[in-house]
């Protein structure tokens, strides 16, 4: 995991972004537990609070849930919710080629009708 | 949330001075910052805690369950749950290296022996075994507070309570705090708490869970530390505006060129219009803003 502390980003939303891909992308499977708070604190050299925020978000959008005493358990992940992932995916595409329309300057009509073509194109 | 200490009405008057703090709690399992100006009460709040000194009014409670008036009754754990490290002369100036570690077997329940020799050696305070010979009065600031901190490393507590741990340490060995710190409170599992007093606050803002500033013997802010870097929104703006910004703005400071200061979140509206730079500020910009605020010095 890397966490940069200059990005303006807050740390615990850095974690959670890269804590929700590896459990999206499966590479914590469902049924295992995050690392322990303290554990992933320590290792990040991060405080145990800015963890618990992060792990917080995570059990609120319902990618992993408090199990007392034992720690946060990843959830089985459902059709929508990897659809959901893939939602997330375009929009960061899109977000990206926005920020490059409007350095070169291009209308939200040149950007969609360029959309268009590629679509047809890919067909 | 549990709490690991509570304070309640503690009072302590001085001449020209006062420490009145009606109430604060330190959260368990985190780790706490006091931060706050030279002579803003950090050392004698901390000794209260600490029960080095008890010239105090007020209520203390312990681990949720053990009141300050029972600490020295006999069979009441809370000494052996606390380990302090202090300013100043804290050894006795007679003493040598080796003696710490006879004098923690006697007087704590659990002072592991291995493990304090083990904690000098890594951080490269006994290298070899005449070094446990040496003279704590020969060793530098650094140095004695190495042993310090090997001294209640080696014991069993469930909370350290530090006053100024990282003024003395180079900056790798201020790293290493930040580490020892974290592998004691990872070891405790939600048991265990620090809570230590710092000047030192960009060091130590990555381990930081709760921070206290202290001013003129006042609480003048705590909380989590994400909640207080929510709270206030650190602005920067042109000199122009700075005569409609400085009502809003804490521990402003104006230049030729512009100004900065933090301002409540709440308050950010009272800004619009201004042509200003908002941004997410730091434990330090909070710290030393706040401080400036309420300092004593002029500004």
């Amino acid at each position: 995991m890397k966490i940069s502390q200059e990005s303006g980003i807050p740390i615990y939303q850095q974690i959670a972004t890269q804590l929700r891909s590896d459990i999206l992308e499966q590479r914590i499977p469902s049924g295992e537990y995050l690392p322990s708070i303290r554990g992933l604190a320590k290792e990040l050299r991060i405080s145990v609070i800015t963890t618990m925020k992060a792990y917080e978000i995570l059990e609120k959008e319902g990618l992993v849930v408090a199990v007392q005493g034992k720690g946060f358990l990843v959830r089985q992940q459902d059709a929508e919710m990897v659809k959901e992932q893939y939602r997330r995916k375009v929009e960061g595409h899109l977000q990206e080629a926005l920020a490059a329309a409007k350095m070169a300057r291009m209308s939200m009509d040149e950007v969609i009708m360029t959309l268009k073509i590629l679509d047809v194109e890919g067909e | 949330m549990e709490n690991v200490i509570e304070i309640r009405n503690l009072k302590k008057k001085y001449k020209g001075y006062s420490l009145d703090i009606p109430r604060l709690d330190i959260p368990k399992g985190f780790t706490t910052a006091l931060i706050g100006e030279n002579g803003a009460g950090k050392t004698t709040l901390l000794n209260f805690i600490a029960g080095v000194r008890l010239d105090y009014d007020g209520d203390l409670q312990f681990f949720g369950k053990y009141s300050d008036k029972e600490r020295d009754k006999k069979n009441c754990p809370v000494r052996d749950m606390i380990g302090y490290t202090g300013t100043g002369n804290y050894f006795i100036p007679s003493w040598e290296i080796y003696h710490v570690e006879k004098a923690g077997k006697l007087l704590f329940k659990g002072f592991d022996s291995d493990k304090f020799w083990k904690l000098c050696k890594d951080m490269a305070v006994v290298e070899e075994e005449k070094d446990k010979q040496k003279f704590i009065q020969s060793c530098s600031d650094g140095t004695v507070m190495k042993i310090m901190l090997a001294g209640v490393l080696a014991r069993d507590t469930n909370l350290l309570v530090l006053d100024e741990p990282a003024s003395p340490l180079d900056p790798y060995m201020r790293d290493r705090l930040c580490e020892m710190l974290q592998n004691y409170m990872e070891e405790g599992d939600g048991e265990r708490s620090v809570f230590f007093s710092t000047h030192n606050v960009a060091d130590m803002e990555n381990v930081t869970d709760y921070a206290i500033i202290m001013e003129n013997g006042a609480v003048v802010d705590a909380g989590f530390v994400e909640d207080l870097r929510d709270k206030y929104v650190l602005v920067k703006g042109d000199s122009k505006d700075y005569e409609v910004a400085k009502d809003v703005l804490i521990g402003s400071r104006k230049n030729k060129y512009g100004f900065e200061g933090i301002c409540l979140a709440e308050k950010i509206e009272k800004l619009t219009g201004l042509d200003i730079l908002a941004e997410r500020p730091t434990l330090s910009q909070i710290s030393v803003a706040l401080i400036k605020e309420y300092s004593r010095m002029g500004k």
